[in-house]
């Protein structure tokens, strides 16, 4: 479904070209569960960050379905962002002046015409599923680590997103609520969504059907 | 929910920031709308004031001049065909103009020559009430003609014919008393005897006619050409003639005014204006993040920029909406404060609240433009950029 070929990308850094990168091929198939793995500085999270659009690869395509994203017009690609492909970051991924509610449905606030109440109403069954039913009225300002991370699934999940992106999604929180997200994760997997996840935990990558070892930004 | 929801939201997040930056820019409108009230009320009534000096706008019977010298001997300036002006129709027909409610005087004047003592001197019919009308600047010693047989000296004539308040003198074969005599104006009045016009039109014979009419006209709202215009069609075969050196002097200082206060609402606009740019600029670098969220969820280039648009057009229309209030209410203390609120109030109009809102929150989406085409640019990986 998603798949990789030769990506390249370097960074520049005190004027020299660090390649990151090195024709890196990965392919992601439908409903698959992966794990990106490796040590610091290899070059994970620089992987899931051109697999999801957010970072443009230096070499290299990048195919989704029968599309060629790296060719793929800056409206496509927008309407890939809004539907298809979800991204949980590690620390910021809510909008602090709008509510659980509205920072879930903020995909579809992208224009004049207000959120219909069919997305209003899975919205809040989304809420549910993650556990914030009712916490939908909240600011993110006082809600956990883990809750916020919890609101950004259940935006993926009223997208009705084909593949979720996260990066280290347990990293910052605590062992029990880790878990939780990890079991979240792995329900929704289960659902038929696609979950592409970086992280350093070797338990958690286990949880995934494949991993993917990245060293000094070659796949080994 | 849509996507003014987002500005709105964002707007009430720092009630502190937002109210601030709604102040200053709610005081830049509201500076201007007083200005702009008070310079209307100021200017016209500076008009007003001004057109007490005398008229504008002379109406006189059209005449043929012709310079005859005759064997070597220069014999003066010759009229011919000189009519006298009805005087109750041409002030009919002059005030029935459309631009009616523009002109605050009509003064008709009959002029002739005769002699006091074997001295020569005009002597000029006015209605009192009218040419005092134009001529506010007027201060008699002793007092103003009430009774058809008093008569008004012009400084000059008095000093050469040794008139004084309370002296009698014969003209035209009747006898008058000098119920006062000008001060110096510096004009052709010092120089003559003013009368009734009616006692004048009697002694020569001569009932309702007048020479000229004097017309004083206010032109801040309409060029003068078309109160001469309308005046013209009104009074066919009549000679219509702006002063055009009284009205230029006149609404140089009218102008002045209006000018002095555009100048320094132009000032204060673009001061606000760019303090709500500033302002976008800084929420733009702060909101880097928020902007990678919105563009890693699909929010593309052109409504990043919308968003930032609407946040500034927000401020610039509920400034608008309370410093148009404000600045209403405020020109009253203005005009108090100059002791002009019997110059003239301002006039309340929705329509102007409305263009009001609408001109500042244009004012602010424009100075937002190019912060917000600075958000627009920010790429969706800015949201990767850790704590
Ligand atoms: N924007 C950037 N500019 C310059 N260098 C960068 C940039 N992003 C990453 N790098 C460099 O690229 C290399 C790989 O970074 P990346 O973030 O992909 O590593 P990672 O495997 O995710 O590491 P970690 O486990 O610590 O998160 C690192 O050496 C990093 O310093
Ligand atoms: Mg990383």
């Amino acid at each position: 479904m998603l798949s990789a070929q030769n990506i390249s990308k370097n960074f520049i850094t005190d004027n020299k070209v660090v390649p990151v990168l090195k024709n890196v091929s990965v392919d992601i198939h439908d409903g698959e569960f992966v794990s990106i793995v490796g040590r610091s500085g290899s070059g994970k999270t620089t992987l899931l960050n051109v697999l999801s659009t957010l970072v443009r690869p230096d070499g290299g395509e990048l195919h989704y379905g029968t599309e060629n994203l790296s060719a793929l017009s800056e409206k496509r690609l927008n309407r890939l962002r809004q539907s298809d492909f979800s991204v949980i970051f590690q620390f910021h991924h809510l909008l602090p002046y709008l509510t659980v509610l509205e920072n879930t449905l903020l995909p579809f606030m992208q224009s004049v015409r207000p959120v219909k109440k069919a997305a209003m109403e899975k919205a809040l069954g989304c809420l549910e599923r993650v556990g914030l039913a009712d916490k939908a009225d909240r600011l993110p300002g006082n809600l956990s680590g883990g809750e916020q991370q919890r609101v950004a699934i259940a935006r993926a999940l009223v997208k009705s997103s084909k593949v979720l992106f996260a990066d280290e999604p347990t990293g910052s929180l605590d062992k029990g609520t880790g878990e939780k997200i990890m079991g979240l994760l792995s329900e929704l997997n289960n659902d038929g969504l696609a979950v592409v996840m970086v992280t350093h935990d070797p338990v958690y990558a286990k949880m995934a059907g494949r991993s993917v070892h990245i060293e000094d930004g070659v796949i080994v | 929910m849509n996507i003014l929801t987002i500005p709105m939201r964002n707007i009430r997040r720092k009630p502190s920031k937002t109210l601030l930056l709604l102040l200053v820019f709610s005081l830049g409108v509201m500076s201007i709308v007083a200005l702009y009230e008070v310079s209307q009320v100021v200017g016209h009534s500076l008009e007003k004031k001004l057109t007490a000096f005398g008229a504008n706008i002379i109406i006189s019977p059209v005449s043929e001049k012709l310079s005859v010298s005759y064997g070597g001997l220069h014999m003066g300036d010759m009229l011919f065909d000189v009519h006298d002006l009805p005087e109750e129709e041409t002030v009919a027909a002059i005030r029935s103009i459309a631009l009616n409610d523009r002109l605050s005087a009509v003064a008709p004047n009959l002029v002739t020559m005769t002699r006091v003592n074997d001295t020569a001197v005009a002597l000029v019919g006015v209605r009192w009430k009218d040419e005092r009308g134009i001529k506010s600047y007027w201060a008699p010693k002793g007092t103003f003609p009430e009774k058809p047989d008093e008569v008004l000296v012009g400084s000059k004539a008095a000093t050469k014919l040794q008139l004084k308040a309370g002296d009698r003198l014969s003209l035209l074969g009747r006898d008058f008393t000098v119920s006062g005599t000008l001060y110096d104006t510096g004009s052709d009045d010092d120089t003559v005897i003013f009368m009734n016009l009616s006692s004048l039109q009697e002694l020569q014979g001569k009932p309702g006619a007048t020479s000229f009419i004097e017309v004083a006209a206010l032109c801040a709202g309409c060029p003068i050409e078309d109160i001469v215009a309308q005046l013209q069609e009104k009074l066919p075969g009549v000679e219509v003639k702006a002063l055009q050196h009284v009205i230029n002097q006149r609404m140089a200082s009218i102008h002045f005014v209006q000018n002095l206060a555009l100048t320094i609402s132009v000032v204060i606009l673009v001061t606000a204006a760019a303090m709500v740019g500033l302002s976008m600029m800084s929420a733009v670098s702060e909101r880097k993040k928020d902007i990678g969220i919105l563009r890693s969820l699909g929010y593309g280039k052109p409504q990043v920029f919308i968003i930032f648009c609407l946040e500034a057009g927000l401020i610039g229309m509920l400034s608008g909406v309370v410093g148009y209030l404000g600045g209403f209410g405020a020109s009253f203390q203005v005009l108090e404060f100059l002791h002009m609120a019997e110059g003239g109030t301002p006039i309340f109009s929705s329509t102007h609240l409305l263009m009001a809102a609408g001109l500042f929150s244009l004012v602010t989406v424009l100075a937002a433009v190019y912060p917000a085409w600075k958000g627009a640019g920010v790429e969706p990986s800015a949201a990767l950029v850790a704590l």
